[in-house]
């Protein structure tokens, strides 16, 4: 499968989300769903990758990135007061895309990946909770937290449609993308809730950006292993490295390893 | 007081009601401290806990199971608990049920997690029950409820809406999750169609009466009653029956008008308040959800009769007659 065929269907994905949550007020006043193109990606993964696909794992594709974008939607309401009509219609768009999550995969019987994802959703609200309860969290445990946000609700899709395989991947460079952020949001100045969390532990930002920086180089080896570990077509491999984890710390150095 | 003597009519259900309540605390229980807390502190403020009693009453019209029953009445007040406290973040609700809102304890976000966790938790729990036409039903209601959500955001402030686009909002609303739960507890019970049907209409009659009369009260119950402002719903722009009614004078109509959608005093609120509550609009309302409540008793009478019509009849007048 070459580039370009990965691109389309990655739009087509982000067509089809659109369609199945389009609402005429919701269009009007909110962004609308958004779901990162590297979780779209990782989604279609096995599918690029040459895996036996069906129309049934496309529906539980799309219903795992309309549960990204409600999750985004909620993360997107803010602490102003009072609160505007936009944001009290996000809370709303959010609660929209459950429920039709929901009624996707009541239509096919999938009540399995109804199960996982909603116990993926229990984790992650979980863990965004931790962001607000004021408790020291080391940096190995910040790190569970950001995986778990990451990376639960696609892993309830591999694991019901058997791409446990592709995980170790997709969590390195979930990771990896989050972290390369957060250096980001670290160089600018802007607020976080895992900067905050890692300065509890690490009181200096010139630690915290060291901390970073291991992490991405450990995680830059990890996703070249895991990749060939899962035998990753060649073009699909190249458009991980170059365009889905775009801001990589070590990108040539993948590329040429790879 | 009020809701003692609701929970009097349904005491035969205490045993079953017992164990849902453990069952619901058992449900919110969360590795995150915070949540668990969050959680807690909504379901500990209590509340009528109407759905589960419907889903068992409509279960005495089949093969009562409670441990079937529960299955579903758990998730349906789970997924209620979770539409309050994301309602509280769109309404700015400081305070619910007398008791602060979660949104008001820790903050919206904690408020969306706690939301979230809730809903996942009903839907991971309604996937034990396997029967295609529950998960049909359920995930229609909810998408239907958010979209009555959405529309009442719309209609907010619009004091020109139609007695129409009302009673589709609160059909949507309330009365759609109602139905629902009389109609699931029919259906894993195994009853037969029509009485399933008849259960389901039941369910949202009773539904549009309830919601009626909780925008009657909004304006004719103390605020200690309310637990909250009265005329709550006014200042927020939710445009209930009462208003409507109400609005046809031309005073009250500029009156309105000239209050909404602003920060109004709380000598202003009561004097809204007042008006309308001295106003015939009260008394227009109340026959409104009368005729509703007539319609409901209809549906009881194509049902064998015994306790469980018995407690429904029962539940459905006090519905006409509760004070807050």
């Amino acid at each position: 499968m070459n580039g370009h065929q990965i691109q389309s269907k990655i739009i087509s994905m982000e067509i089809d989300v659109l369609n199945a949550v389009r609402q005429r007020t919701l269009d009007q006043w909110t962004d609308g769903p958004f779901v990162k193109e590297s979780r779209l990606f990782f989604l279609l993964l096995p599918y690029f990758n040459g895996e036996q696909w069906s129309a049934k794992m496309d529906t539980s594709a799309n219903t795992v990135a309309i549960v990204y974008a409600a999750l985004h939607a909620h993360d997107k309401v803010k602490e102003e007061m009072p609160i505007s009509k936009e944001q009290q219609l996000t809370v709303l768009a959010g609660d929209l895309y459950s429920g039709i999550y929901y009624q996707m995969l009541a239509k096919l019987k999938n009540m399995e990946m109804v199960q996982k994802l909603a116990a993926a959703i229990i984790q992650v609200s979980e863990k965004k909770a931790s962001f607000h309860e004021h408790r020291v969290q080391q940096p190995e445990e910040v790190e569970e937290t950001v995986k778990v946000i990451e990376t639960a609700l696609l892993n309830s899709f591999y694991e019901v449609s058997e791409f446990g395989n592709y995980r170790e991947l997709m969590e390195c460079s979930l990771l990896y993308q989050r972290y390369t952020d957060e250096l980001e949001a670290l160089k600018t100045g802007q607020f976080s809730y895992v900067l905050s969390l890692l300065s509890e532990t690490m009181v200096h930002s010139s630690l915290i950006e060291q901390w970073l920086m291991e992490r991405l180089d450990a995680l830059s080896e990890q996703i070249l292993l895991a990749a060939n570990d899962c035998q990753l077509d060649f073009e699909v491999k190249a458009i991980l490295l170059d365009q889905i984890i775009p801001h990589q710390h070590s990108a040539e150095q993948l590329t040429r390893e790879g | 007081m009020e809701k003692m003597k609701l929970k009097l009519l349904y005491s035969d259900l205490k045993p079953e009601l017992e164990l849902i309540e453990t069952e619901l605390e058992q449900a919110v229980d969360s590795e995150s401290l915070l949540l668990n807390e969050a959680s807690l502190h909504l379901l500990q403020a209590g509340g009528k806990r109407i759905r589960p009693v419907f889903v068992l009453l409509a279960g005495k019209f089949g093969n009562y199971n409670v441990e079937l029953l529960q299955k579903v009445a758990v998730p349906l007040e789970l997924i209620h608990m979770a539409s309050l406290v994301h309602d509280d973040v769109i309404d700015d609700s400081e305070i619910r049920r007398g008791r602060p809102t979660v949104k008001s304890e820790w903050n919206n976000s904690v408020a969306m997690y706690t939301g979230d966790f809730i809903l996942a938790r009903a839907l991971e729990r309604i996937t034990e029950i396997d029967i295609p036409r529950v998960h049909d039903v359920l995930s229609k209601t909810l998408i239907e409820v958010c979209r009555g959500e959405i529309i009442q955001i719309e209609h907010k402030y619009r004091l020109d809406q139609s007695l129409r686009d009302y009673l589709r909002r609160i059909k949507r609303k309330t009365a759609l999750l109602i139905s629902s739960s009389c109609e699931l507890g029919a259906l894993v019970s195994g009853t037969d169609e029509k009485t399933a049907a008849h259960l389901r209409r039941f369910g949202y009659f009773i539904g549009m009466s309830f919601q009626i009369i909780d925008d009657i009260l909004d304006f004719t119950a103390s605020d200690e009653e309310l637990g909250k402002p009265a005329g709550s719903d006014f200042i927020q722009g939710n445009i209930t029956l009462p208003i409507l009614y109400a609005r046809r004078d031309p005073a009250i109509y500029r009156l309105l008008s000239e209050n909404l959608e602003k920060d109004i005093s709380d000598d202003k609120r009561l004097e809204i308040v007042r008006t309308i509550r001295s106003s015939s609009a009260v008394d227009e309302a109340k026959l409104m959800s009368s005729l509703y409540l007539e319609k409901a008793l209809q549906e009881l009478a194509y049902l064998p009769k015994g306790p469980a019509t018995k407690t429904m009849r029962k539940i459905a007048f006090f519905i006409g007659k509760r004070k807050f």
